[in-house]
């Protein structure tokens, strides 16, 4: 690995896999940054699962930011299925409801990106062919 | 190939990025000559009827990693080279900057070491950007960030200009970027401007921010201050920018509010209003 590839990933791994402060860093602005990743990343995943992020209120932010802070993001679909997933018996029920809908239309492992269940692809290419007949 | 002067084949103009959000807001601005769309979103009908107005559209990338020492992937240039296929865009652009390392998305755009070894990896990966680009010009936006590396060999002007000198490549000069890192270097921002080589300019970003806990944030979810509308007419005092645009990421504000933010960039370029 050259320098500058060990240098990114460990600046990398810093700021969202809960590695340490690479050396000569200013701890407080990383800090600051780590921060603020976090916070883009709940409004995000606030998008993408609005029932979810609305069911915590206004602990939304600092709730994803407990669960997310050593967890590298994988796009806010994935983040949000992630988070609900892990709340188990204790995620509210109205992102219950947000998470069962999701669970309809997507087949998800945990590990590879989401992917449109066999049903639902079939359901969607039989509205096509009816708009397609219009 | 049309020129670099794509983005305002005319007269210089003010542009507002779109976004789904605000696709109506944007639609419906009298003046609009030209936009700017994530690279990465699928082309929506509202896009498609913007481009048949003869409304220009810039794709702007922020996932290819540029600047990480690993080649760029050539799937993610090939999508954009499509997008801007789809666009007719003679100008695309992207960012001085990497989002990933080591295996790990960092989901933001991180600053590069200013070395001469991050100056080769950036300059390597911009040429295999370009030689997909089918003639479409590339636009390189240097971008904020509240920390710098511990140690350079350049300065930002040096490292920035380098890059373009390099690969041919030209600016994409975001004014509240250049705002935020010199408030928290505690550097001056029009020192930055007179080092910087403004002729390459392609367009102009504008954006709001916010403080906290003494650092600004280079939000785009909030109001543009006024010190960096200053800015922008402090930028259009020493060169003519072919096109300004204001970044909005979240956040709208009502429509009217918008207006009025549109507005103000445009006087402080003095340039025509498009609302």
């Amino acid at each position: 690995m050259s320098d500058l590839a060990s240098q990114q990933a460990a600046l990398v791994s810093a700021l969202v896999g809960g590695g340490d402060v690479p050396v000569g860093f200013d701890e407080f602005r990383l800090e600051a940054t780590r921060a603020a990743l976090l916070r883009k990343r709940a409004g995000e995943v606030a998008s993408a699962w609005p029932l979810l992020a609305a069911s915590y209120g206004t602990s939304w932010p600092a709730t994803f930011a407990a669960w997310a802070g050593t967890r590298p993001p994988n796009g806010s679909l994935r983040d949000g299925w992630d988070f609900a997933r892990s709340a188990g018996d204790a995620l509210p029920s109205l992102a219950r409801s947000e998470l069962s809908a999701r669970q309809r239309e997507l087949s998800y492992d945990g590990k590879s990106p989401p992917r449109r269940k066999r049903r639902a692809a079939l359901r969607q290419l039989a509205s096509f062919a009816t708009r397609a007949r219009k | 190939m049309a020129e670099a002067a794509a983005v305002a084949e005319t007269q210089p103009a003010v542009g507002i990025g779109w976004r789904p959000e605000i696709a109506g807001f944007v639609s419906a601005l009298p003046g609009l000559r030209f936009t700017e769309v994530a690279a990465e979103s699928s082309i929506s009908d509202s896009l498609v009827d913007l481009r048949a107005r003869g409304v220009q559209v810039v794709p702007h990338g922020v996932r290819l990693s540029l600047g990480g020492a690993d080649p760029v992937d050539p799937l993610r240039v090939a999508a954009l080279a499509s997008c801007a296929r789809r666009l007719e865009a003679p100008l695309v652009s992207e960012h001085i900057a990497f989002v990933r390392a080591g295996g790990r998305e960092a989901g933001h755009l991180l600053p590069l070491p200013r070395t001469w070894e991050a100056v080769d990896a950036m300059v390597r990966n911009v040429k295999r950007t370009q030689a997909a680009l089918d003639g479409a010009e590339l636009a390189l936006e240097p971008i904020a960030a509240l920390f710098d590396w511990p140690s350079c060999e350049l300065t930002e002007a040096q490292f920035i200009t380098e890059i373009l000198d390099r690969t041919g490549a030209k600016l994409l000069l975001d004014v509240a970027n250049v705002y935020a890192n010199a408030r928290n270097r505690g550097t001056s921002p029009l020192q930055l401007l007179d080092e910087l080589p403004l002729e390459r300019i392609a367009y102009v970003h504008v954006a709001g921010g916010a403080e906290h806990d003494g650092l600004y944030h280079d939000t785009h979810t909030d109001p543009t201050p006024p010190e960096v509308l200053d800015l922008v007419s402090e930028l259009c005092a020493r060169c003519t920018p072919p096109a300004l645009m204001l970044e909005r990421d979240g956040h709208y504000p009502p429509a009217d509010v918008l207006r009025k933010e549109l507005d103000a960039v445009a006087d402080a370029a003095g340039l025509e209003r498009i609302t």
